[in-house]
């Protein structure tokens, strides 16, 4: 009973820091992001302590996983981080095929780089809306999804939700490519440039856009390393780790592309690095469109989407025919005994996936290594000493998402 | 002393009122559609044609709101904030000249009025933030606070080169000194001044880039955030009077006031209406621009760069003077 | 690569406000072009093919009922578990007897893994979304109401039931072989793994160009 009073919600204020104006920021705040509660200790409006408080988006995904099978847990990564589905459903997959040895064909590959480069555009486009909306600047998040509405468009058209695309499969994609698609597209990368444009007009060299981010939020590169952070938040640190390169996965390896870094680590480097990464992503779309094979989308070897949990156990209604896309695979096995951790290149940050499997069609312990959760470690760091308002800002450049967070 | 008639006074108060707070309520309307255009939306366009009725629709709704007033809040200074807000920018109204013959009361102080109601209002906005009893209001009315204070000091001085111009603070006289000099607007002479001006205008009536009182993403609504329903609708009211008594000070100061370039028959307000109307534009449109300054850069601003421009707007205006006489 | 920075404004550049204006010239025009608002309720927006709207059950076209088989594939494969199906046989290993099919719509998380299990292409996510209620058992979904939701997609869509498919019950650029018999609907040429679309240094190889361009070499 004393221990759990000794663990008590409330955390403990140290007698120096009564003195301090506390403010509790959040979980019901327009600017945290979703429900980030932020403990801050004001000294005038400067911050002395911050203290970020998370979990309120709970939704036990990692223990949901140790109860699916590997293909029911994909629609379920679709809401980790709910505005790059995409890239979590690639992450996922890549995961598992690699786990239990599944083969992808080159075409689904393909396919799979782009939708991923795709979600990392529409990702940062919602960044970029939301950072510009807190520090103020409200017409770029209108513009900022008026392009984002042509994506989810896309992914419409692709798999049909906006959303929660829940695209992937096991050993491939769920479905082709259609002209429609492709042309939609190709359009898309051609305007997309000039619309970059737009944003930066508004705000890149705007004098208080300037002064709200640099020099402030500085992170340097080693800190950086230590905090853990991944992604455009590390490498607007100027630490050049990037999945795509160091890991290559998908078809990273073929294409030309190239990693932007930033020199202070402050607010306006990681603004900048994201800013790049969008023409560096239409980039990526551009030879994957060129490069686009034909070929089956699915490996024909792949495990059903029913696989059942048990190897011994089959599912009742085999002789009535298999699913449409894979053949069940009665004789192979695909059940692999062992752990892995996989991770990719997620708009926010290295997301990876840490399976242990005990030899059955579910994960025995799944661990999610999400970006947004180690980068909320790394606000205190960056906002302590800041004032109220770039405490905004920071959260903003951080580009946290909650559901990935707590997941 | 003339012998005042109190029915005459009475209808033109009222009068003058309503088409205030009927501007009020179409500026918001105004702003909805312009920043809406500007960002490729629509605005309003459901309650009535075109959305025409949407204001009306909007002071229905807060009218009858639940008016919400936290446990802890100290209830007579939380009543009494926003109708010292509400009262101060109304008397404002009253040393307005809208043309001629249209002026509710011709004081030789006008502009002083003006700023010390303006003033005034700003002790409605710290009072709120103080009588929520609420963080966030606390800090908005702070900032509030402190902002009028510095932005007072700049706007004030900005127009002291009007002052010396005119030699009067009487609105009417600014406007007829203006008819009478070289370019028929002081905006070109005292362009420094003007700049000043615009500026600390936007920051006094807590617009964006300036809008930290009630910075959304920062102090949820500032001040207003505990209040809700008829209370919050007086905040609102007396913000957008403010607009429109600051850009009536800079239309009468800067612009000319209700001259124009030629005079349209049977509506002597013609040009004034569309100065102001001219300037709010400008409003909307810097809000739908600009990002917002963080406070200790706001203060800088105002300090380090538009008092002493306003200081050298003086020096500038009085050696002009001298060389000219 | 190190990010480029803007280069820093100059003094005449400062003083004139030169980006403030840049950025409010620019949303001066956007003001005077057209908006992108889609006006929904008088302005529908059309979903694209095999969208993930609300559930229906095929009607089927000689016996009026469902076409479902009782399989429990659906049942089994759901990550949210919101079908239950009961079923009973008259006789042993005769075929099984829907009694009564329902999903709680509510706690659907529309991801179409029930279509694609479907041996028999009974059920399928239509694309109407408009199905918002104040009441929670009018999106419980049972047979009727799902059999409903079928005639009103047929309807509405303006669809043929005999040849309607949904790219859940046959994806796009999957083979014929790999599907069950009831699936085996005769879909767009593009849906195939012959109509596949390719890029363009793909497109320039499988086309006749490449003769001539082994000519040239």
């Amino acid at each position: 009973m004393a221990a759990l009073e000794q663990r008590s919600m409330e955390i403990p204020i140290p007698a120096q820091e009564k003195e301090l104006f506390a403010l509790k920021m959040g979980p019901q705040h327009p600017a945290t992001h979703g429900v980030l509660r932020l403990d801050l200790f004001l000294d005038g409006e400067t911050i002395a302590i911050c203290k970020p408080d998370v979990g309120y988006l709970h939704r036990g995904f990692e223990k949901i996983a140790e109860n699916k099978s590997y293909a029911q847990f994909l629609p379920i990564t679709d809401r980790l981080d709910y505005i790059g589905a995409m890239a979590n459903n690639v992450g996922y997959c890549h995961a598992v095929e690699t786990l239990l040895n599944i083969e992808v064909p080159e075409r689904a590959n393909y396919i799979r780089t782009i939708v991923a480069e795709m979600s990392r555009i529409s990702g940062h486009l919602l960044w970029l809306a939301t950072h510009a909306l807190d520090i103020g600047a409200m017409t770029v998040f209108l513009y900022c999804f008026r392009e984002r509405e042509i994506l989810l468009d896309l992914f419409e058209e692709l798999c049909g939700a906006r959303l929660t695309t829940s695209y992937t499969r096991l050993g491939g994609v769920r479905q082709d490519v259609s002209a429609l698609f492709m042309d939609n597209l190709t359009k898309f990368t051609d305007d997309f440039p000039t619309k970059i444009a737009d944003y930066e007009t508004l705000i890149d060299t705007n004098r208080i856009w300037l002064k709200r981010t640099q020099n402030i939020g500085v992170i340097s590169g080693k800190q950086a390393v230590q905090l853990g952070f991944t992604g455009p938040t590390l490498r607007g640190s100027g630490v050049d780790y990037d999945v795509r390169k160091h890991r290559p996965y998908c078809v990273y390896d073929r294409l030309d592309f190239q990693v932007p870094l930033g020199r202070k680590g402050d607010i306006y480097d990681r603004y900048l690095c994201r800013m790049e990464e969008f023409r560096q992503s239409v980039a990526i779309i551009k030879q994957c469109l060129e490069q686009l094979p034909p070929g089956p989308i699915v490996n024909d070897d792949a495990p059903d989407l029913i696989m059942p949990i048990t190897p011994q156990r089959k599912v009742a209604a085999d002789s009535i025919g298999s699913s449409g896309i894979i053949q069940l695979m009665e004789d192979r096995n695909i059940y692999m005994e062992g752990d892995v951790y996989v991770s990719t290149e997620a708009p926010k940050g290295e997301l990876g996936f840490y399976f242990v499997s005990d030899g059955e069609g579910r994960p025995y312990r799944m661990h999610i290594r999400s970006p947004s959760f180690i980068h909320i470690g790394g606000i205190p760091a960056i906002c302590e000493g800041e004032m109220v308002a770039d405490v905004i800002a920071c959260i903003g450049s951080l580009d946290v998402v909650l559901g990935e967070c707590d997941r | 002393m003339a012998e005042i008639n109190f029915t005459k006074l009475l209808v033109h108060l009222v009068v003058l009122v309503d088409v205030v707070l009927l501007h009020v309520a179409y500026a918001t309307y105004f702003e909805r559609k312009v920043i809406g255009h500007m960002q490729m939306r629509m605005g309003p366009t459901r309650v009535g044609p075109m959305g025409l009725l949407q204001p009306i629709a909007d002071g229905i709704k807060l009218f009858f709101k639940e008016d919400i007033i936290p446990a802890a809040a100290d209830r007579p200074l939380f009543y009494a904030a926003p109708i010292i807000c509400l009262v101060a920018m109304l008397s404002c109204l009253a040393v307005l000249p809208f043309d001629p013959n249209h002026v509710l009361a011709d004081l030789n102080i006008g502009l002083i009025f003006i700023f010390a109601m303006s003033s005034l209002a700003s002790y409605g906005v710290v009072l709120a933030g103080w009588a929520s009893n609420s963080k966030y209001s606390f800090l908005g009315g702070m900032r509030s606070m402190s902002q009028v204070i510095s932005y007072e000091i700049a706007m004030g001085l900005s127009l002291v080169g009007v002052m010396m111009m005119t030699g009067s603070l009487n609105l009417g006289q600014i406007v007829a000194a203006q008819a009478a000099s070289p370019f028929g607007i002081y905006a070109i002479p005292q362009f420094i001044g003007f700049f000043v001006f615009v500026v600390s205008m936007l920051a006094e009536t807590n617009r964006v880039p300036f809008d930290l009182p009630e910075a959304e993403t920062e102090l949820v609504a500032g001040y207003c955030t505990e209040y809700s329903g008829i209370r919050f609708s007086l905040f609102f009211m007396a913000e957008y009077i403010g607009m429109i008594v600051m850009a009536s000070i800079g239309t009468i100061c800067f612009l000319g006031g209700w001259n124009g370039p030629f005079t349209v028959p049977y509506v002597p307000f013609f040009w004034f209406l569309l100065k102001i109307y001219a300037i709010m534009f400008f409003f909307f449109w810097v809000r739908a621009t600009l990002p917002r300054y963080r406070y200790d850069q706001l203060m800088d601003l105002g300090w380090k760069f538009l008092i002493p421009l306003a200081l050298a707007n003086i020096l500038l205006t009085g050696l002009m003077k001298t060389v000219l006489e | 690569m190190i990010v480029k920075h803007k280069k820093k404004r100059n003094l005449l550049e400062t003083i004139f406000l030169v980006e403030i204006l840049k950025g409010m010239g620019l949303t001066l025009r956007r003001m005077f072009s057209k908006p992108v608002t889609c006006q929904y309720p008088t302005e529908k927006r059309q979903p694209s093919l095999g969208f993930r709207g609300k559930h229906a059950l095929v009607r089927n076209p000689h016996t009026q009922g469902s076409k479902c088989v009782a399989c429990l594939r659906c049942v089994t494969i759901c990550p949210s578990q919101c079908i239950s199906i009961r079923f009973h046989q008259d006789e042993e290993n005769g075929p099984r007897l829907l009694d009564s099919y329902e999903i709680e719509a509510l706690r659907c998380i529309y991801c179409g893994y029930c279509a694609e299990v479907c041996p028999v292409n009974a059920i399928l996510l239509t694309e109407s979304y408009e199905y918002s209620s104040y009441d929670r058992q009018s999106i419980f979904f049972d047979q009727e109401k799902l059999l409903a939701n079928w005639d009103e997609f047929m309807d509405q869509g303006n669809h043929n039931p005999h040849t309607y498919v949904n790219p859940f019950w046959r994806p796009r650029g999957c083979d014929i072989k790999g599907l069950a018999a009831p699936r085996r609907k005769a879909v767009p040429e593009e849906w195939t793994r012959e109509g596949q679309i390719v890029g363009r240094k793909h497109k320039a190889a499988a086309s006749p160009a490449p003769p001539e361009q082994g000519a040239k070499q």
